[in-house]
C-alpha cells in the first residue's frame, strides 16, 4: 500500500509529462525516434554536447541561486533578468576600459562590479519593500525592462564598437575573459565558481545565524521581529545578495562566453532562474539539479530541432508542464498527510 | 441528528495518536470533550471535519455510514468547526471573511447588502454579536471567534465543534459566550466544546467524554459525574485550586517604571496615560477584558510598538527607543498570546524554533555559525522538563499539539537570564496539569528576585498569582489593587466593566 503509493507519487509527474511531449512531437508530424535520440544525443552525444549543457547550466545555477536567497527571505525577486543585464553591463564597462589591466586583477574587479551591478539593482526594489511595504514582485520584474533597455541604448551609443556596424561592444581582451576548463569547447571556469558559490551558499543559509535570520524572516516575518530580529535589514541584505548573483551570472556570460556585450546576451536565464529555484525548493543542490535540467532540456532542445525539425519552443512547452506538475506534485497518488490546521 | 465515531483510530508517523475511540454527539446536547495536552482531541475532531482521514474505524449519521473527504463534505452534512487558531483573513471585513469561499447570493458580485442583512439577523436570533463592516485587523479575540461561529451559522451547520473556543475569553466574555452556545443548544443543534476547564464543563456542558493518550476514559451524563473523577480521569490525579499566599515585596525600588504611557492609531487610543511600576520579584497582574489594550502594552514594554508619548524606565534606564533585541539583552523577557504569529516558526523544527530566540545568544554561536549540537541539546532538555509531547526535536512544530506548542514557547522565554517577563495568557490552551506547572514556574521566577507583568483573562489565574492587580479598561488603568485578603473581587469585576478605583 504505501509502497504503491510511493510509486505513484513519482511514475504519475514523469509520464504525464512524456505523455505531452509525444503528444505534441505526434501533432507536430514528427518522427518520434529521430526527434527522441535527436533529443539525448544533444545532451550526452560527445564531451561538446556536455559541455555546452554545462555552459548553460552556470548562469542558471547563479542566477537561480539568487532568486532562492531571495525567495529564502520573503523578497519575491523576479528581476534576475535585469539584474543579469545589469552585472553583464558593469562588467564589460571594466573590461572595456580597463582591458589593459593584467588578467589576475582585471578578472576579480570585473566580478566585483558584476556582482554589485546586480545587487544594486535588486537593492532598489528591496528598500522599497523594506521601507514602504511596495511590492517587490511588480517592482522587480519592471527593473527588468528598463536594465534590458538600458543596455541596448548603451550598446548603440557609448558603448558601441565603432569598427562594426552591429550594435554591440567592442571585444573583450584576453585579459578579460574566463580562462576555458575543457579545450575546444566554450565550457568555462565560471562553471566551477558557480559550484564553490552553491556551496557556499548553503554554508551561509544553513550554517550561519545570518543565514538562519534570513530564513526565519522569510518563514514568519511578524514572529521574527518579535523576538527581535531587524526583518528589514534582512529583505535589504537578501535582494542585495539575491541581485548580486543573478549580476554574477552576467558577468560570467560575457566573461565567459560572449566576450563582448550584446542584446540577448541572456537566453532568458533571468526568468528561467526563477523556475529553477522553484524546482529546486529554493536549496542550493535542488538550485543546482534543476539548473542542470533546464540546461539539459535547452541543448537537447536545440540539438532536436537541427536533427529532426522539431521547433524549439516545444522545449518551452515541456517546461511549464514541468513546472505544473512539479507544482501539482503532492496531489499525485499521496492527498492529505502534512496538513494541519491545528 | 446523531453522530457516531466508532473504533477510530490514527497514526501519525507510526506513533498512534487515536487508539480505538469511540464519540457520539447529537441535536439539543451540548457535549464537552476533555482530554490532556496531546490527548487526541483535536485530531479526533479533525477526523470528523474531514481534515484527517481515520485509519480505522467508522462514522454514522443517523445510523448511515458516511465518509467525510473535506471540510466542505462535512459542513454539506451538517459539521461545522471552529479551530483553536483561527482562520480569518486580516484584511478583509467580518462579513467577506463569513462569506470567504461561498458561492452564493450573487456570486461573484456578491450583494453584500442582502448578506449583511442576514448576519444581523443571525446575529440577534443568537445573541452573536458581530458588526459585518468593520475590518478583522483590530478585532479582539472575543470579537474574532463570534465570527468564526457565526461563519458557520451562515452556512448552516447543525453540529458545532470549537476547539478550546474559551482558551482565549475573560470570564464575562465566556458568560455571554455561553450564552450563545445555549441558544444553538435550544435552536436544536449539537455542540462539542473542547475545554481544559473542569468549572467550564459543569457550567455548560449535558454529556462529556474524556480522553487520555488516545483512548476513550470516560463517557458520561453531567449529572453522573463530578469534578473530582473528571479531574482523576483526565490526568490521573485530582489538582487542588491553587491558593494566593502573601508575600513581603520591597516595591522602593522599581525595576520597571511606566509613565504617562499612550499609544495612539490614528485617532484611535489604544492606550491613555498608563502608569505602573513593578518591584524586582513582584508579579503583577493585568486584569481586564481581551482587547481592552493589553496587546499593546504588553508590545509597549518589549519594543514591539512605539508610544506616541511617555516613557519606560527599566533598571533605572530609558528604554523606549531601544531596540527589542537590546531590551532582550537586557533581561526582558516576552511570551505572546498568538504563538502562531508572534512566537514560532510553524514548517521549522523545535531546533529551530529555540534558535529563533538563540542565533544571536554568543553561547550559541562559533564566530557566526551555529552551534548545531549545542542547540539540539537544549531542546532536547527542555522538552524533559517541561514535559512537551512529541516525537522528537527534530519534529516540526506544527504537528505538535496546541498546549504542547505552548509548553515549547514557556520554555525557550524561561531558558534565559531574565529580569522582567511579559507573560501575555501564559497558560492559554494548557491542561490541568501543565498550567498548575507553569503557574508554579513563574512564582519560582518571581521568588529568585523576576519581575513578572502577568497579562491574562483568566481572573482566576491573575488573583491566584498576582502580588499587586492593575485593570485595564479601554486602554486606561481603573487603578491598581492589592492582592491581600482584603481583596473585593466584585469591585475587580467591577473595574473590569470601566469603573475607576477613587484616589488613584
Ligand atoms: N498532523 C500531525 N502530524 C503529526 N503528529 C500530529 C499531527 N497532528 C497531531 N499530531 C500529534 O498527535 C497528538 C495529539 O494531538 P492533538 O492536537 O489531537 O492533541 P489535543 O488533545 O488537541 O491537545 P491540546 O490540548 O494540546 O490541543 C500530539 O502528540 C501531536 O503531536
Ligand atoms: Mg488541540
Amino acid at each position: 500500500m504505501k509502497i504503491n503509493r510511493n510509486i505513484i507519487h513519482y511514475i504519475w509527474p514523469v509520464a504525464s509529462v512524456l505523455m505531452t511531449a509525444i503528444l505534441l512531437l505526434i501533432l507536430i508530424g514528427v518522427d518520434l525516434g529521430s526527434a527522441f535520440s535527436g533529443f539525448f544525443r544533444g545532451m550526452f552525444g560527445n564531451i561538446y554536447q556536455i559541455s555546452e549543457v554545462l555552459v548553460k547550466t552556470t548562469p542558471l545555477l547563479l542566477a537561480g541561486l539568487g532568486c532562492s536567497i531571495g525567495f529564502q527571505c520573503g523578497f519575491i525577486n523576479l528581476g534576475a533578468e535585469g539584474q543579469l543585464y545589469m552585472g553583464a553591463l558593469a562588467s564589460s564597462v571594466v573590461a572595456i576600459f580597463l582591458g589593459h589591466l593584467p588578467h589576475l586583477l582585471l578578472i576579480p574587479l570585473m566580478m566585483v562590479c558584476g556582482f554589485l551591478a546586480g545587487g544594486l539593482w535588486a537593492l532598489i526594489p528591496g528598500v522599497m519593500k523594506a521601507k514602504f511595504g511596495l511590492s517587490e514582485v511588480i517592482m522587480s520584474l519592471m527593473f527588468n525592462y528598463i536594465a534590458i533597455q538600458f543596455i541596448a541604448l548603451a550598446i548603440r551609443t557609448w558603448l558601441k564598437d565603432p569598427e562594426y556596424p552591429f550594435p554591440m561592444s567592442q571585444p573583450f581582451t584576453e585579459s578579460a575573459q574566463l580562462p576555458r576548463l575543457v579545450p575546444r569547447t566554450r565550457l568555462h571556469i565560471g562553471f566551477i565558481i558557480a559550484i564553490v558559490l552553491a556551496a557556499l551558499v548553503y554554508i551561509f543559509l544553513w550554517k550561519t545565524a545570518r543565514g538562519f535570520q534570513i530564513r526565519a524572516c522569510g518563514c514568519n516575518p511578524r514572529a521574527s521581529f518579535c523576538v527581535g530580529v531587524n526583518v528589514n535589514l534582512n529583505i535589504i541584505l537578501s535582494s542585495l545578495l539575491s541581485g548580486g548573483l543573478a549580476g554574477f551570472a552576467g558577468f560570467v556570460e560575457v566573461s565567459g562566453v560572449q566576450h563582448k556585450l550584446m542584446d540577448g546576451i541572456s537566453s532568458n536565464y533571468g526568468y528561467l532562474a526563477v523556475m529553477v529555484s522553484l524546482l529546486g525548493s529554493n536549496h542550493p543542490l535542488g538550485v543546482a539539479i534543476a539548473a542542470l535540467l533546464l540546461g539539459a532540456l535547452d541543448i537537447g532542445g536545440l540539438s532536436m530541432q537541427r536533427s529532426a525539425g522539431v521547433p524549439t519552443s516545444l522545449t518551452t512547452v515541456i517546461l511549464g508542464m514541468i513546472v505544473i506538475v512539479f507544482l501539482l506534485r503532492h496531489h499525485f497518488g499521496k492527498k492529505e498527510k502534512e496538513i494541519s490546521h491545528e | 441528528m446523531q453522530i457516531d465515531m466508532r473504533n477510530i483510530r490514527k497514526t501519525f508517523f507510526g506513533a498512534p495518536v487515536l487508539k480505538g475511540v469511540d464519540f457520539c454527539v447529537h441535536s439539543g446536547e451540548i457535549h464537552a470533550l476533555l482530554g490532556e495536552n496531546g490527548a487526541g482531541k483535536s485530531t479526533l475532531m479533525n477526523i470528523l471535519y474531514g481534515l484527517y482521514k481515520p485509519d480505522d474505524g467508522t462514522i454514522t449519521i443517523d445510523g448511515e455510514e458516511v465518509s467525510i473527504e473535506d471540510p466542505r463534505d462535512a459542513l454539506s452534512q451538517g459539521i461545522g468547526m471552529v479551530h483553536q487558531h483561527f482562520q480569518l483573513v486580516n484584511t478583509l471585513t467580518v462579513s467577506e471573511n463569513i462569506t470567504l469561499g461561498l458561492r452564493e447570493t450573487g456570486y461573484p458580485f456578491s450583494k453584500r447588502k442582502l448578506i449583511d442583512q442576514r448576519i444581523k439577523e443571525l446575529s440577534e436570533t443568537f445573541g452573536l454579536d458581530v458588526d459585518p463592516a468593520k475590518l478583522i485587523k483590530g478585532l479582539s479575540v472575543g470579537e474574532r471567534q463570534r465570527i468564526e461561529i457565526m461563519k458557520l451559522l451562515y452556512r448552516s451547520a447543525k453540529i458545532f465543534i470549537l476547539d478550546e473556543p474559551t482558551a482565549v475569553l475573560s470570564p464575562p466574555e465566556v458568560e455571554s459566550f455561553f450564552n450563545v452556545l445555549r441558544e444553538l443548544r435550544n435552536a436544536g443543534n449539537g455542540v462539542v466544546i473542547i475545554t481544559h476547564k473542569i468549572g467550564e464543563v459543569m457550567q455548560i456542558s449535558d454529556r462529556v467524554t474524556v480522553l487520555r493518550d488516545g483512548e476513550g476514559v470516560l463517557q458520561s451524563r453531567l449529572e453522573d459525574t463530578n469534578e473530582h473523577e473528571l479531574s482523576k480521569a483526565m490526568i490521573g490525579r485530582t489538582l487542588t485550586q491553587r491558593e494566593h499566599e502573601i508575600r513581603s515585596i520591597d516595591v522602593t525600588s522599581p525595576r520597571l517604571v511606566l509613565q504617562d504611557v499612550t499609544i495612539h492609531d490614528g485617532k484611535l487610543s489604544l492606550l491613555q496615560n498608563l502608569s505602573i511600576s513593578i518591584a524586582p520579584g513582584e508579579i503583577m497582574g493585568i486584569a481586564g477584558v481581551d482587547g481592552n489594550g493589553q496587546q499593546e502594552l504588553a508590545e509597549a514594554i518589549i519594543g514591539i510598538r512605539k508610544l506616541s508619548s511617555g516613557t519606560i524606565t527599566f533598571n533605572g534606564n530609558k528604554v523606549d527607543g531601544r531596540s527589542i533585541i537590546d531590551r532582550m539583552n537586557n533581561g526582558m523577557g516576552y511570551i505572546p498570546a498568538d504563538r502562531h504569529n508572534d512566537a514560532i516558526l510553524l514548517p521549522m523544527n523545535l531546533n529551530q524554533n529555540l534558535l529563533l530566540k538563540k542565533h544571536l545568544d554568543p553561547n550559541y554561536l562559533n564566530h557566526h555559525f551555529l552551534k548545531r549540537k549545542k542547540a539540539e541539546s537544549t531542546t532536547k532538555n527542555l522538552i524533559k522538563e517541561f514535559f512537551i509531547k512529541t516525537p522528537s526535536e527534530n519534529t516540526a512544530i506544527r504537528y505538535l499539539s496546541g498546549g504542547n506548542q505552548q509548553k515549547f514557547v514557556l520554555a525557550r522565554e524561561l531558558d534565559s537570564d531574565l529580569q522582567l517577563l511579559i507573560a501575555f495568557q501564559p497558560t492559554r490552551g494548557l491542561d490541568l496539569g501543565a498550567t498548575d506547572f507553569i503557574q508554579s514556574q513563574l512564582l519560582d521566577l518571581a521568588n529568585r528576585g523576576v519581575s513578572i507583568l502577568l497579562i491574562s483573562t483568566d481572573l482566576q489565574e491573575i488573583i491566584s498569582l498576582s502580588d499587586r492587580i492593575a485593570v485595564l479598561y479601554k486602554g486606561e488603568n481603573m487603578g491598581i489593587l492589592e492582592n491581600d485578603d482584603q481583596l473585593d473581587i466584585a469591585l475587580v469585576g467591577a473595574m473590569m466593566g470601566g469603573k475607576r478605583l477613587e484616589n488613584q
